[in-house]
């Protein structure tokens, strides 16, 4: 069962079909950017992009990705060069804890690879799903719009 | 793999009664916080090869206090930024207090700033090793407390690039070569009931792929519910687990006071007799009230996105946890007593917290990864579901307000504001009931009073409360009591403005005490043009502003204005927020802001969103559907405004709470001609 994981070629080892695909990245290959947060796709702390959609891996079969490309946090940057995104999350010191903000940042991604120029109402309807108890929501309003421009 | 104690779970569940009922009369172990000193700041920083290694004396749950304390130690020193790499303390370090109550500024950079000035007088004196005497001077020869360089500027926040880079960075993300996942089960039932697991499927659970064992030896009860802990290969075994065991609980009750709306009803405790804890001393004159408010604010959890995490690992008769804590020491005390060890023998290392808010100060995944990890012999990583955060943790208590005024030429000549909640300070989570029938005679509760006494000269002023132990436990919250009292108090002062027929902000400068606060207000109606021209009303909404203002221990300060739109179904849409802050010297000016934006989401919860509902004494909520948290589109534009102020540096993570909530119901009343007393509100309350 093969699957792309951040660019590269990946087996799902078959005691692992069954999980769901958050825990096959966080426990498996070791990819704990990607968080734990409800366990039923609601908080978007999980949020992964599967095939271009900004999607929940905690609601995701790990044997349901046989075939398709999974994009995590940690294949955002080129080495030590960030994803625009990340650079605008830093610029605007976007994290307070920082628990969400991986999911956060992969929705964010998503939106701009398929709005490239998101209006504030773009904005707030895709991330309305990704919950941050910190409060940061005005920070990653404005780190997407700097994202945005500077893409 | 079939472990021992897993086969003994099938046919000794009478044992576990036994280690229950032993434990429940057992002396707690009590949080023990000293403030810090000079000599307490041992440790804390260290030099060598031309590094410097800040070792941080607080735990770092998103208030980013890693930064400031980094910007102090930077300036101290005389070091650049990257020079010096902040760690994470464990419990190999002398003790230091758990982080809370905003105190780390206020109390750790001055014990700090003296041993990196220390050291920086060594080196430059040519030490190379050993230890260094630390001479406390005084505060005006330290660099780091006055502005210019590293202080009052926002360098990178420490650990960002690794948040937005997926970095392991908290308790969860720890991976240990055999580590397998746990997880207690408790009775569905409140955690002040006597509960036991009677019996359960272990064939069916063994059935499961990914089944390791079921632990019946799996330690302390959470309040007095003993669990049965199960351990897999791989995480997700373990909801499968879960199922397939069909645990039946033993459940001694009902809970007597599982009528919670009932028990903290403050009209009926008034009923009965006068208050005990008194606030404010003054006797209001008999008479009827021109402001007469009975205010209702739920049970709220804590709603961090992270659920509690621990990895513990058991070794030569060491016991060696990873956790996000926020107070590591506590913890540490806490396992050693638990599982008899000397505190030497356990080691807690704090990883960053996804959110705290007040409520990962007490000691419950830790114990259960611990009890897991001896019961088979291998690390052990836990993590609670979010059901588990919302049942056996401790919330905000549920609070009901009494509040009362009199006017007479435009002033306020009498207040009473009665109140009746549940313990925080003393919480139901450490103190057993037996304690607190003396910390309620002696002590009160400091929580249940915070923010009690209002900032304003309000003539004959009373202000008493009572609390009550609950079926679903209570403790600190984002704020404490500040949050829910400064609402309470800030809708009443506001309907009396309206009796006196003066202006909200006049009224308030006309009343308040503390000259910072007065200025606090003053400036926030000049940034959001208070009294200015109002917006014209669009289609269908009805508009409003509100203002309110407050101080968090007594010492910082702060008043916001808000503005909200109603339709008319009555739901309700924050369109702007702005927001005053005093909390003295300010290390890092964004930061700072940063607190007071997330302040300012936690005070629109507090209005909107936040609930915890519950039955028959324990809580039903078992995801965010069932206690929503504020979203994006919750949330207006934010302007905040910091005082420049060379005081010390005072608490900011929980001072623009007392100003928020207040603003955002004012300007429902405004909007709406109907003032907010249930919180959060509901469309039904304001449709047309």
């Amino acid at each position: 069962m093969r699957f792309i994981l951040n660019g590269q070629g990946q087996d799902v080892p078959a005691i692992w079909a069954d999980e769901p695909l958050l825990f096959l990245l966080r426990e498996h290959f070791g990819l704990t950017g990607t968080k734990f947060g409800c366990g039923v796709g609601i908080c978007g702390a999980c949020t992964i992009i599967l095939d271009g959609i900004a999607t929940r891996a905690c609601m995701i079969r790990s044997s349901d990705v046989a075939g398709l490309s999974v994009r995590t946090i940690e294949g955002l940057a080129n080495g030590e060069s960030l994803h625009p995104v990340q650079q605008a999350w830093l610029d605007l010191a976007v994290p307070q804890c920082g628990y969400c903000q991986a999911g956060q940042i992969m929705a964010a991604v998503a939106l701009l690879e398929e709005t490239p120029a998101p209006s504030a109402d773009e904005i707030d309807a895709a991330m309305d799903r990704n919950l941050c108890r910190c409060g940061t929501y005005p920070r990653i309003r404005a780190a997407i719009a700097r994202a945005a421009e500077n893409a | 793999m079939m472990r021992r104690r897993a086969f003994l779970a099938a046919s000794a569940g009478g044992l576990v009664a036994l280690i229950g009922v032993a434990a429940c009369s057992r002396i707690p172990v009590i949080p023990r916080r000293p403030d810090p000193d000079v000599s307490t700041a041992f440790g804390w920083i260290a030099h060598r090869d031309g590094r410097f290694t800040l070792t941080l004396p607080r735990a770092e749950m998103g208030q980013n206090i890693a930064t400031a304390l980094k910007q102090v130690a930077c300036t101290e020193l005389g070091a650049e930024w990257d020079q010096v790499e902040v760690v994470l303390h464990a419990t190999d370090m002398p003790r230091v207090k758990a982080t809370v109550g905003s105190e780390s500024v206020m109390l750790f950079a001055e014990p700090l700033a003296q041993a990196c000035a220390a050291l920086r007088d060594a080196l430059a004196a040519g030490q190379k090793a050993g230890q260094v005497r630390v001479r406390a001077r005084s505060v005006s020869e330290l660099r780091a407390f006055r502005s210019g360089g590293l202080i009052g500027v926002s360098p990178e926040i420490v650990h960002a690039r690794g948040i937005v880079t997926g970095a392991p960075l908290f308790a969860a993300d720890i991976r240990l070569p055999g580590m397998l996942y746990g997880r207690v089960l408790r009775a569905p039932a409140s955690v002040e009931l006597q509960s036991r697991p009677l019996r359960w499927d272990l064939d069916a659970a063994r059935a499961v792929p990914g089944f390791v064992a079921v632990i019946e030896d799996c330690g302390l009860p959470i309040g007095r519910a003993q669990g049965l802990g199960i351990v897999a290969a791989r995480p997700g075994a373990l909801d499968a687990i879960a199922d397939a065991l069909q645990v039946a609980w033993d459940v001694v009750g009902p809970h007597t006071r599982s009528d919670i709306a009932r028990a903290i009803d403050v009209d009926a405790r008034l009923g009965a007799s006068a208050l005990p804890h008194k606030v404010l001393n003054g006797s209001p004159e008999a008479g009827p009230w021109d402001v007469d408010l009975r205010l209702d604010i739920p049970m709220a959890a804590h709603g961090p996105i992270e659920p509690r995490a621990a990895v513990a690992l058991w070794r030569e008769g060491a016991l060696q946890v990873w956790a996000g804590t926020q107070d590591a020491f506590y913890i540490r005390d806490f396992l050693a007593d638990a599982f008899r060890l000397s505190a030497g023998a356990v080691t807690v290392q704090s990883c960053r917290i996804g959110g705290a808010f007040g409520g990962k100060t007490i000691c419950t995944v830790e114990a259960e990864a611990a009890a897991l990890t001896r019961a088979t012999g291998s690390p052990v990583k836990v993590q609670w579901t979010r059901a588990q955060e919302f049942a056996l943790g401790f919330h905000r208590p549920p609070s009901s307000h009494r509040v009362r005024a009199r006017i007479a030429q435009g002033r306020i000549t009498d207040w009473d504001h009665a109140q009746m909640s549940a313990h925080i300070l003393f919480t139901a989570a450490v103190v057993p009931s037996w304690m607190q029938r003396g910390t309620d005679v002696f002590a009160g509760d400091g929580g249940v009073a915070r923010g009690m006494a209002a900032p304003y000269v309000l003539g004959r002023a009373r202000a008493a409360y009572d609390m009550v132990r609950l079926p679903v436990h209570t403790g600190p919250w984002r704020g404490l009591g500040a949050g829910p009292n400064a609402l309470a108090i800030e809708s009443a002062i506001e309907e009396a403005a309206r009796v006196a027929g003066a202006d909200p902000l006049a009224f308030r400068l006309a009343h308040v005490a503390d000259p910072l606060l007065a200025a606090v207000l003053e400036r926030v109606g000049e940034i959001a043009a208070w009294g200015g021209p109002s917006a014209s009303p669009a289609r269908g909404l009805r508009l409003g502003r509100g203002i309110a203002c407050g101080s968090y221990k007594d010492t910082s300060h702060a008043a916001a204005v808000a503005d909200v739109a109603v339709d008319a179904r009555g739901r309700v849409q924050l369109t702007r927020l702005w927001c005053v802050h005093d909390c003295g010297l300010v290390i890092n000016p964004d930061q700072v802001r940063a607190q007071c934006e997330g302040n300012l989401v936690w005070s629109l919860g507090m209005v909107l969103t936040d609930d915890l509902p519950t039955e028959a004494g324990h809580v039903t909520a078992q995801t965010f559907a069932d206690a929503p948290i504020p979203r994006m589109t919750d949330v207006p534009p934010i302007t905040v405004d910091l005082i420049q102020s060379d005081r010390p540096p005072q608490g900011a993570g929980e001072t623009a709470m007392v100003a928020g909530s207040g603003a955002i119901a004012n300007a429902i009343r405004a909007a709406t001609g109907h003032r907010a007393v249930r919180f959060p509100v509901r469309p039904e309350d304001f449709a047309t």
